[in-house]
This record gives structure tokens, C-alpha cells and sequence, in this order.
């Protein structure tokens, strides 16, 4: 089987493999996301979290079976409906987010143009190296994320007899789902570059990127669950059937099946003709893009004046604060990598965001605030303070950082307090507004003043512990990508936080209604943001900054030096010294 | 005065600048000059401060740098080598941000990055992204950065890279304006031709080590030779040039 492999491979033309390996390498932002740059480990770790989402379906799979089955069929086929439609919709969640993650990564980009131009490579052979890579990716997605759901489910579903049969509708639905949305996304972004000028194209790529990232995010979270044939066949629900396509291919799944009932087979029938349109599209304007836009890109002028309207700039506060501050805010306005990282976590923000908002949308009715409620803010809080920190030290352009070594005429706290209003500004005040937009209206108001002032004093809270020993200026520090385990950052951090919140929100319930217990939470909270205030500002005095970081060192000294006054009969005392150790 | 004693670099262990002391005086331009990989570039990365020497002193006006680095480099106007800029930003918004960290007065600062790039044909693109600009045009960011505070030490790291003539004409003059009002100018370069119009005496560094230190045309009398890349070839350049571009054309058609 390994021998035929090679056989076949070798069989490939030597600069499609040569390609292959290198856009391989490129789906994925390296800077952004990588583990010491080893692609291999990087997507082996993203296969994990997917497994580890695989495996808790199982396990819900056979709790199911465990459990024996439930008492009335109405109540089996909603649990099952509702759970067909979850399977899906987190498929379709995972691949969208794929394609936000590798958005242009399949079309020429300049580079390409610039370096394969010259080269004798055809353009078919570069799209077709580009296509390959992108595939193995989402196909790596898709087999990761239903590794052992995809056999557990078919089997509780269709019982040993009909295994078979809902094992390969259940994978072929999973496959079919994938397709259509990452050809979906293609379809868009290839027509977009073709019908409009490269320069504009690529200020609406952007918009698109980050349009696409809120779309998947907030059909996710937002989409009703339909639970029974009388919601599917509700007329008033047929708009929201027609325009989603999590519903198509959960109909498609029953039609497979032999279980779909008649009265939905248009939605099926909606998932063929969408897969079909769907590749059709994407096949079409890659073909185009290739043969068309290669040369419009080698052709375009390399610089087109632009003409700016607007002259005013805000001041942030010192000449520097202001100076970091624009700086942050143009690094991650401007640079892809940086804004898809933080997009990550801000699309768990708006995630919960919009949950929230569906859920105080459907009262009319104002209601006293709730620990759930209570707790998704702050989760969101610490979500953007995390995400804006994790996001800080991925570097912009290291070559370029000699002009903040030249020019570092204030002390070094000055630079970590423009750091601090970095936070503060772009984390801690946007979910602090978006959590005012979505409860003043719909909460008693009293309630909802008390809480936003212990959400500002815990933002910054986050925001401080984020800062504990941060001693460089926003992206221009090097990165040392192998310092930081995901997935054993990413689990331990999802722990910690549903604990914080978890046992936080009940207590501040208690506390809201009791002016004496919440003028003493708030003293707490306020002394706490203060002695960790005192405690950086105190730290940051004596801090060099720095902007390359340093691996750890392999050898580990233990500081002994001779010093010439210690001696014991004749011989001299090795005096331990306090070596300087680096965050 | 700007004044190099004994000044040594070292990366692990290997001597890439070695006991090099010159000095250079206000009103004057001194010319840096060495092969590639001799050290100049080092040299000029220790007098801004951006690495530390491994022995010796740089002194500004009689002072250590180390000892206030900070009022040094406010004084001191620096364009590197190389043309590495934050590129997602505008020339302007570059000007700005470098003004900003210098903590120059917002009003005159803004009125002065108008009008640097006015002067240097960057007008019409300031709103621009830096990555769509030529090296030329980077070229002249950079020196409009070394120079908005008014540096009364300005260096010159290779100033003249990508600049079309014009530009260079008057980047050549600019240099010798800057002198004569009384400012230190160290100024490396491979163009000997400038450097011979331009400077008033060049330090030739060859392997890390000082070679020469003294004006042009005591170094013409002293050797007899008749230009500075004559001067420049027999101290500095060891290998046969003719025989080289032979061995090199021999081996491609091979």
C-alpha cells in the first residue's frame, strides 16, 4: 500500500510535489499559528482539539445507548434532530472557520506571481498545487472532527443492521457539507477578485474575511434548532430553512438515510443544487483568476496615491501613549495575521454576545439580571483581554524595530502604561460597551449600573494580570512560537475560565442587592486592580524592554562565582549570585 | 565631537570591529569606508546605541554615550543600511509615529513631515502604504526620520541606496548643508566618487581594523596616488578584480 503510494506520487510532476509541500506550509499563517514552525506538529495539535471534540460526541453517544432509549418517539426524534443538526452545524462551524483562517490562500498572491512568473511552471500546476494543499487541510478537519463520532453515531442511530448505511450517509454528508461551504467561500472571494480592481479587491477582501468569520460565528450560536415536523413544516420557518444551509444537509443526511419525510425534500434537494453550484462556482473562478489575474497582478502599478479626507488622529494621552497606541491599532487593522488571531477570540466574544442577545431578545418583559448572564460577560471580558494579549507579542516586521531602539527616550514604564491603555482601549471597553448595549434595555437598570462597574474593575484586573511581565511594545518582539503549548494552553485557559466565572457569577448575584456587600466586593476588586497596578508600575520601573526573546538556555547555570574575599582555611568560597532570568 | 577609543566588537569571540578609535568633528563630514563584512556597519550600530561594544569607549561631546543614553539619542539622527520600515503604514503616519516617540510638538512636527516630504517628492504617495514604495522612496523616509528633530549628530549608514540622481545630487548636498551648520556628519558609503566630493577625511576600515584616518588629500600626497579608489584599492581590496570577474564568468559557462 506505502509502496503503491509512493509509486503514485512519484508519478506526479516534480515541481507539483515541490509546490504542494510549500503551500502546504502556507494554508495556514505560519507566524500566526504555528508550533516552532513545524507544520506537521501544528496541524497534528489542530487534529487533537478536533479528536477531543470527536471523542465527547462519542461519549454522548454512548451515554445515549447506556441510557436505554427515551420514552416517547416524539422525545427520541427531537434528541435526535437536534443532535443531527449540532453534528453539522459544528462541521460546517470548523471549515468555515478554516476558510477564514486561509482566506487568499488559494488564489496567486503577489509573491507567487512575482517568484513562479519566471519560473517554467505553468499557472494550472501552481492552482492545482494550491487546491491539493488546501484540500488536505479540510479533509484532515473533516476526519479529525468525526474519528470516532462518525462510527458512534451511525451505529446508535442505525443499529448494527443499518450501520452500513448511516455510517456512509453520515460521511458523506459530513464530506458534502465541507465541500460546499469552503467552495462556497472560493466561489465569493474568486468572482470578487475577477469583477473588481486588485486595489479594491483587496480592501474588500479584508471586510470579507472578517464579514465571513461573523457569519459563521453567529449562525453557529444563533440558529434555532428544529425539533419536530410541525416546526419544519411551520411556513413562518421556511425563510430561515431556505437560507441556511446547516438545514439542507440535515436533510440531506435523512434523505441517505431512507428517514426524511416528505414534506422536507426540497431542503435536500436545496443541498445538491447548492454542492453542485457550489463547486461548479469555485472550479470556475479559480480557472479564471489563474489564467486572468496572474498577469493583472505582474501588470499593476506597485503604487496607487491615495487620497485620505480625513487629517484628524486622536491623542491617547502622552505623545507616546499615542504613538503605541495608533501603532497597535494599524498593526491589527492592517495585518491579516494579526487580525484572523484576534478574530479568534473575538469571535468567541460576539459568539456569546450573540447567544445573549438571542436569549433577551425574545421577552418583551424587562427580567432581574441572571447568573447566567452575569457570567457570560465576564467570560467575554476575559476572552478579549486573553486574546488581545496572546495577540501582543506576534511581531509585525522585527527588521523595522530599530527605529523604537533608536528613538526610546522615556522610561520603561511609559511603555508599558501605553501597553496598558492598549488593553484597556481595544479589549476591556468594547465588551464593556457591547455588554451596556445588550442589557440596559432589557434589564432593570440599577442592577445592570452595579454590574458594568464590577465588569470594568475585573477588565482591569485581566487587563493587569495580562501585563505581569510584559516588558516589550505591541507586535515588535520576536516570537518564539514553541514557548506556548496550545493545546495545553488552550484547555488549561477554556478550565480556568468556566471555573472563574462559574463560581464568580453566583456570589456577585448575591452580592448585587446588598449595597454593603457591594461596596465591599468593589473595595476587593478595586484594591486588587490597584496592587497589581503598584505591582507592574513598581516592576516596570526596573524592566529593560526588550524585542527579541530569547530561548530558554539549554545548559542551566547555577551561578557560582569565586569572589576573592571568601575563603575557608586557605580556600576559596563559590558565592552564589542572583542571575538576571528573563520573561 | 563624536570620538571612538579602542572600540572593540566581538560575536563569540570572533573580532568583527577591532581597537578602532577616530574621531569626528562638528562643521566636518567624515567618510566611513571599508569592504563588505569589515565592520562599518557594526561600528555604526554601536554608536547609536543598538548593540554594546565589547571593549572601548564612544564618547559625544567629551561624555560617555552609556552614560545618558537617553539625551544621546535625542540628539543623534540615524539612517541605517538598510530601508526596514514598519511597511503597513503610511510615510506619514511613519513621520508621525517617529515625531510622537521623540515627543516633538505635535503642530510644528506635522507642519515639518509636510514639508520633508514635499521637498522629497513623497507628497503625492504620503497617504500611501510604505510596502508599495520603491527603495528610493524608503530611502527618503529614512532620512527624513534621522532628521526632524534636528539632530546635531547625524549618521549615515550607505544614505545614497536607491536614490535616483536627483535625489542623490541632493541628498550630496544636503550632507555638506548639514555640516557647515555645524553638526557631526559620519557618513559610510561604497560610492568613493561622493565620498571624495562630500567628505572632508575618510576612515578606511579593513577586516575590523582601522587602516587609515586622515583627509583625502593628505592621504593622496602620503601615497601618491591620484583618487580615493586608488587609495581605496590598495588598503582595502585584496583580490585581483580582473582575474575575479574572469573566474567568475569561467565557472557559469563551465
Amino acid at each position: 500500500m506505502r509502496e503503491s503510494m509512493r509509486k503514485l506520487i512519484s508519478r506526479l510532476p516534480h515541481s507539483f510535489r515541490v509546490l504542494y509541500r510549500q503551500f502546504l506550509l502556507r494554508v495556514v499563517d505560519l507566524e500566526a499559528l504555528s508550533i516552532e514552525a513545524d507544520i506537521p506538529r501544528f496541524l497534528g495539535q489542530f487534529a487533537g482539539v478536533l479528536i477531543m471534540f470527536s471523542l465527547i460526541h462519542m461519549f454522548d453517544a454512548f451515554l445515549m445507548s447506556l441510557s436505554g432509549r427515551p420514552h416517547a418517539p416524539e422525545v427520541l426524534l427531537a434528541f435526535i434532530w437536534s443532535k443531527e443538526q449540532s453534528l453539522i452545524s459544528e462541521m460546517m462551524l470548523v471549515v468555515g472557520l478554516i476558510a477564514v483562517v486561509s482566506w487568499d490562500s488559494i488564489f496567486p498572491d503577489r509573491r507567487d506571481v512575482m517568484v513562479l512568473s519566471p519560473l517554467p511552471i505553468g499557472p494550472l500546476t501552481i492552482l492545482l498545487a494550491k487546491v491539493s494543499a488546501s484540500g488536505a487541510i479540510v479533509g484532515m478537519s473533516v476526519v479529525a472532527l468525526n474519528i470516532a463520532s462518525g462510527f458512534a453515531w451511525p451505529l446508535v442511530l442505525g443499529g448494527l443492521p443499518h450501520f452500513l448505511r448511516f455510517c456512509s450517509a453520515y460521511w458523506f454528508t459530513m464530506a458534502a457539507a465541507s465541500l460546499f461551504l469552503y467552495c462556497a467561500v472560493l466561489t465569493i472571494q474568486g468572482f470578487t477578485a475577477l469583477l473588481l480592481p486588485r486595489r479594491i479587491f483587496l480592501s474588500l477582501s479584508a471586510i470579507l474575511q472578517l464579514g465571513a468569520y461573523g457569519l459563521f460565528i453567529g449562525a453557529f450560536f444563533l440558529l434555532p434548532t428544529f425539533t419536530n415536523l410541525a416546526q419544519w413544516a411551520d411556513p413562518r420557518n421556511h425563510r430561515v430553512l431556505a437560507l441556511s444551509p446547516p438545514y439542507w444537509f440535515f436533510a440531506l443526511f435523512n434523505q441517505l438515510t431512507g428517514s426524511l419525510p416528505p414534506a422536507l425534500a426540497w431542503l435536500a434537494h436545496r443541498a445538491w443544487m447548492g454542492l453542485g453550484f457550489a463547486v461548479i462556482g469555485a472550479a470556475a473562478s479559480l480557472i479564471l483568476c489563474y489564467l486572468g489575474t496572474m498577469k493583472k497582478t505582474v501588470e499593476e502599478p506597485d503604487l496607487v496615491p491615495r487620497v485620505r479626507g480625513l487629517r484628524w488622529t486622536p491623542r491617547f494621552g502622552s505623545s507616546l501613549e499615542t504613538a503605541i497606541i495608533l501603532f497597535s491599532f494599524r498593526s491589527i487593522a492592517r495585518s491579516r495575521q494579526h487580525r484572523v488571531v484576534l478574530a479568534f477570540y473575538f469571535s468567541l466574544v460576539f459568539g456569546i454576545a450573540f447567544s445573549m442577545a438571542r436569549s433577551e431578545l425574545s421577552p418583551i418583559a424587562l427580567r432581574p439580571i441572571a447568573p447566567e448572564f452575569l457570567m457570560s460577560t465576564i467570560i467575554m471580558m476575559v476572552l478579549a483581554v486573553v486574546g488581545l494579549r496572546n495577540v501582543f507579542p506576534l511581531p509585525i516586521s522585527l527588521n523595522a524595530n530599530w527605529v523604537l531602539r533608536v528613538t526610546q527616550l522615556c522610561p520603561s514604564h511609559k511603555y508599558i502604561a501605553a501597553t496598558r491603555r492598549c488593553q484597556l482601549l481595544f479589549a476591556v471597553l468594547p465588551v464593556w460597551l457591547l455588554t451596556a448595549c445588550l442589557s440596559l434595555c432589557f434589564r432593570p437598570w440599577n442592577q445592570v449600573a452595579e454590574h458594568l462597574v464590577i465588569l470594568a474593575l475585573l477588565g482591569w484586573v485581566f487587563a493587569e494580570i495580562s501585563l505581569v511581565g510584559f516588558y516589550k511594545v505591541p507586535f515588535t518582539c520576536s516570537y518564539l512560537p514553541g514557548k506556548t503549548n496550545i493545546q495545553f494552553a488552550f484547555w488549561g485557559f477554556a478550565i480556568v475560565l468556566i471555573v472563574l466565572a462559574l463560581s464568580f457569577a453566583p456570589f456577585e448575584m448575591q452580592v448585587l442587592g446588598e449595597p454593603f456587600r457591594y461596596a465591599g466586593l468593589l473595595i476587593v476588586l478595586g484594591v486588587a486592580a490597584c496592587g497589581l497596578w503598584t505591582f507592574n508600575r513598581h516592576s516596570a520601573d526596573s524592566a529593560v524592554l526588550y524585542f527579541e526573546e530569547l530561548p530558554d538556555p539549554v545548559i542551566t547555570t547555577l551561578g557560582l562565582t569565586l569572589r576573592p574575599d571568601a575563603s575557608v582555611h586557605g580556600r576559596d568560597l563559590a558565592v552564589p549570585q542572583a542571575t538576571s532570568t528573563r520573561r | 565631537m563624536l570620538e571612538l577609543r579602542n572600540v572593540s566588537k566581538h560575536f563569540a569571540g570572533i573580532p568583527a570591529v577591532d581597537d578602532v578609535s577616530f574621531c569626528a568633528r562638528p562643521g566636518e563630514v567624515t567618510g566611513y569606508l571599508g569592504p563588505n563584512g569589515s565592520g562599518k556597519t557594526t561600528t555604526m550600530k554601536m554608536i547609536t546605541g543598538l548593540i554594546e561594544m565589547t571593549f572601548g569607549h564612544i564618547l559625544f561631546e567629551g561624555n560617555p554615550i552609556q552614560d545618558d543614553l537617553i539625551a544621546y539619542k535625542r540628539r543623534m539622527g540615524y539612517v541605517p543600511e538598510e530601508p526596514y520600515l514598519y511597511t503597513h503604514l503610511s510615510g506619514t503616519e511613519y513621520l508621525t509615529m517617529v515625531s510622537q516617540l521623540r515627543n516633538l510638538p505635535q503642530r510644528e512636527s506635522s507642519k515639518q513631515i509636510d514639508g520633508l516630504l514635499r521637498l522629497l517628492s513623497l507628497h503625492d504617495d504620503r497617504h500611501a502604504s510604505i510596502s508599495g514604495y520603491s527603495k528610493g522612496m524608503r530611502q527618503k523616509i529614512l532620512i527624513a526620520a534621522a532628521l526632524l528633530h534636528n539632530p546635531d549628530l547625524v549618521l549615515l549608514d550607505e544614505p545614497f541606496s536607491g536614490l535616483d540622481v536627483g535625489s542623490a545630487l541632493v541628498l550630496r548636498s544636503l550632507i555638506q548643508e548639514l555640516a557647515a551648520r555645524g553638526k557631526v556628519v559620519l557618513f559610510s558609503s561604497h560610492e568613493l566618487d561622493t565620498v571624495e566630493r562630500v567628505c572632508t577625511r575618510v576612515v578606511i576600515l579593513h577586516r575590523g581594523k582601522l587602516v587609515a584616518d586622515d583627509s583625502i588629500a593628505h592621504l593622496r600626497s602620503l601615497m601618491e596616488l591620484p583618487t580615493l579608489e586608488a587609495i581605496f584599492s590598495q588598503l582595502a581590496v585584496e583580490q585581483d578584480t580582473d582575474s575575479m570577474a574572469r573566474q567568475i564568468a569561467d565557472l557559469i559557462h563551465a
